[in-house]
């Protein structure tokens, strides 16, 4: 060997070196398409992935596509069926009621009375149905207003007292000083629940009194109303508890042979309960009594300090501003509904005082004497139409306060009667505390002429406000075409619609004399000219009487009326005045 | 076992003894591959005992002592290739004790097929490391010479104890005690 072979390498060496090339660049190989393979297999489970995340979105879009659809679907029949089905029934009950004030006959009056009951009977079950239904669809909503529980219980113990099955029964109220004055509540559905077990107590027991107790715990975060309805009746044994608030169900009650109602109340006064995150249930022995009770969280509504502090006979909601003290007289002649309305104006401050007739209120009336009447419209000897139309008659209007209907009828049936008579406005009995309330502040503050603001009994009485500046609108109304006046008050509201009108007024006045003048130049064309101004005003704003005027006089038609044009603007010109007057005031 | 500990005793055993002792004693050690490794291939640890043997019987030093070596050898070699796992460690223990949790992860992503010996450690004080090695190949002697290797790598000096587990097989105790 060389000196340079310690530079070089063995053949050995080179053979072992390459072969160990060799084996790398295999496992290299191998190794790529290992990986290759690894990301195919990705690639394809990513596909796939996204495929199927695709498909799914497809479908639960299509699902709640098609829930939304039949939940739509299903609110709207049952808002149908809702309407529907109250509004004839309703209108059978007042109907009743009508035909048994002028009933004499006894046989014929016990008739009516089965009518009658079996016709309350079905609006509790349909009501009931309806409710649940409700529930069910899942558009049953709760309502977030001052409830004033104490008010709330009287109520139901009056209302409980007006039945047959309940007038000879004692309802005694214990609500404890703890209890807020005002918590925030649904008030309807909580009256819903107590007027049920209430009515319960009184079906399931044969004496005794029935309790109605509310108490308040808790801190000033979170303050639980609890309420109690107690009877000593014939109480439940343990299965029946268990079944009590299943839907459709109903113990078998030993003091009346047949089943009453549709097995719903429960059922419903436990998803109310259940609704607002309460607790509902009852404690009960057999052949001892129940108490049937439900906890809710409520929250306290703080009272101004004009509140007096004793706690018991304090104006039980927030003082009515501006009502208080006024002199009412209440013509009304069934004492059930005497006693709701006197304690109702008790409540609200006023001073009331009773007519138990029409022709008593006509007597009692003088001017001066009070500030507003509550007209029952169907009375003996007298009824509150007639009593109306001669107060109406006798005095000066400017001597007769606002008159209120109450009444029992459809509306539509008595308003255009109510409307002739003098009445300002009609409420359907039996009124809830709250929306007398709005409604005699509203007709206080706004001197109401009209029954067009009549709120439907299934409107939000609590909605309505007291709107003073409303006379010159609602004089207005009286030359406006319904129509447009509503539509206008839509638009621009009360005051927008005078400041529309007196902008009106001035141009039109400035037309009108401009065209008189044309006319009495023989300008034809300007006196056409303005004409059509003029009418496209008066359409606007809703003035049939001007909108005619100004066409014929447009038109050259005025002779067809027998009268010059100038007469014809005459006319227009006197409207224009009694719109100033009106405006003005 | 990962072909570079192959290839790297061959070149440790060519640094001390030159290609041709290293060709020759490579013959006679009947090798399955005639002594032709690659770092990313795997061969089989017994592999790595025949060479081992052959090279203590052409030495005359004990298995023990060239596995020592060896250890030292590799663990220049680490710290040569591989310095991202020295940046942060300050001290041996640090560096022993992330053997387990990162070294073998980033080995791992190498090569998943690798059979990795376990190394469990619990820090008994601050100059007391105890280290648990674990693995079916009887390499104790090459672990302690890492060992050593790493105390020397950060400037420690120690002891370094080797108790091999009573009852488990294949299992033995480094207690490594700084002194400085």
């Amino acid at each position: 060997m060389t000196e340079n072979t310690d530079d070089r390498v063995s053949r050995k060496r080179y053979e072992r070196e390459t072969a160990a090339r060799a084996e790398a660049e295999t496992l290299l190989e191998e190794k790529s398409r290992d990986l290759f393979l690894a990301n195919q297999k990705l690639e394809k489970y990513s596909t796939d992935l996204e495929q199927a995340v695709l498909e799914r979105t497809a479908e639960v879009r299509l699902a709640l596509e098609r829930t939304e659809a039949a939940s739509a679907a299903r609110s709207r029949f049952l808002a149908t069926m809702s309407h529907e089905i109250r509004t004839p029934l309703g209108g059978l009950l007042g109907m009743i009621d009508l035909l048994e004030m002028d009933e004499q006959e006894p046989g014929k009056l016990e008739l009516l009375n089965y009518a009658k009951t079996a016709g309350v009977g079905l609006s509790r079950i349909v009501n009931d149905v309806l409710d649940f239904s409700k529930m069910e669809a899942g558009v049953f909503l709760f309502e977030e207003e001052n409830v004033d529980i104490r008010a709330l219980i009287e109520s139901v113990k009056i209302l409980a007292q007006s039945h047959d099955t309940g007038a000879d029964r004692q309802i005694v109220s214990k609500v404890s000083d703890s209890v807020p004055k005002l918590f925030l509540g649904d008030a309807t559905r909580i009256r819903q629940v107590i007027s049920n077990f209430v009515s319960n107590a009184i079906r399931y027991s044969f004496d005794g009194p029935i309790t109605i107790k509310a108490t308040a715990k808790g801190d000033a975060d979170k303050t639980i109303l609890r309420l109690e309805v107690e009877d000593f009746g014939v109480g439940i044994d343990a299965e029946g508890i268990s079944n009590l608030f299943k839907d459709f169900t109903q113990i078998s009650n030993p003091l009346t042979a047949a089943a009453q109602g549709a097995g719903l109340g429960l059922a419903i006064c436990k998803r109310i309960i259940n609704g607002v995150g309460g607790e509902i249930s009852v404690d009960s022995t057999l052949g001892e009594g129940s108490t049937f009770w439900f906890e809710i969280e409520i929250e306290t509504v703080d009272l101004p300090d004009t509140i007096g502090t004793d706690g018991r006979d304090t104006p039980l909601l927030l003082p009515p501003e501006g009502i208080e003290g006024t002199r009412v007289l209440i013509a009304e002649d069934n004492t059930i509904n005497q006693k709701l309305l006197l304690t109702y104006a008790d409540k609200m401050g006023l001073i009331a005082d009773l007519a138990e007739d029409g022709s008593v209120a006509l007597q009692k009336f003088a001017p001066g004497k009070y500030d507003l009447v509550l007209m029952d419209i169907a009375m003996p000897v007298m009824d509150g139409l007639e009593a109306t139309r001669r107060i109406r008659d006798r005095w000066d209007p400017t001597d007769v306060p606002p008159i209120l209907a109450l009444t029992a009828h459809v509306m539509d049936a008595i308003e255009d009667e109510a409307e002739q008579v003098g009445i300002d406005r009609i409420l359907s009995k039996p009124i809830p505390f709250q929306e007398l309330k709005h409604a005699i502040e509203d007709v206080l503050a706004g001197g109401l002429k009209t029954t067009q603001q009549t709120p439907r009994p299934s409107a939000k009485p609590r909605k309505a406000k007291a709107k003073p500046e409303t006379s010159s609108a609602r004089s207005l109304v009286d030359l406006m075409a319904p129509d447009v006046h509503k539509n206008l008050v839509e638009i621009f509201g009360l005051d927008g619609l005078s400041d529309f009108a007196e902008k009106f007024l001035r141009d039109s006045s400035d037309r009108i004399e401009k065209l008189m003048m044309a006319d009495k130049n023989g300008n034809v064309q300007e006196v056409q000219a303005q004409a059509h101004s003029l009418k496209g005003a008066a359409l606007a704003l809703g003035f049939p009487d001007m909108v005619h005027w100004a066409k014929k006089i447009e038109l050259g038609e005025t002779e067809r009326d027998d009268m010059t044009v100038r007469e014809t603007a005459e006319k227009f010109r006197a409207k224009l005045t009694e719109l100033s007057t009106i405006l003005m005031r | 076992m990962k072909g570079v500990v192959f290839v790297e005793l061959v070149k440790m055993a060519e640094d001390a003894f030159g290609e041709d002792t290293v060709d020759s004693v490579l013959d006679k050690a009947e090798l399955e591959n005639d002594g032709a490794f690659t770092t990313v291939g795997n061969y089989p640890c017994s592999e790595l005992v025949k060479i081992v043997m052959a090279f203590s019987e052409h030495s005359g030093l004990s298995p023990e002592v060239l596995q020592i070596k060896f250890g030292h050898w590799m663990m220049a070699f680490f710290i040569e290739h591989y310095p991202e796992f020295f940046k942060d460690k300050t001290s041996a223990f640090a560096l022993l004790e992330s053997v387990d949790q990162e070294i073998h992860v980033e080995v791992r992503k190498l090569y998943p097929d690798a059979e990795l010996p376990r190394f469990d450690t619990e820090r008994l004080s601050d100059s007391h490391l105890s280290m648990i090695y674990s693995s079916p190949r009887p390499l104790d002697a090459f672990c302690q010479g890492l060992i050593e290797a790493c105390l020397l790598h950060f400037g420690e000096e120690g002891d370094i104890a080797r108790t091999p587990h009573p009852t488990a097989e294949n299992t033995t105790t480094f207690d490594v005690t700084t002194t400085a």
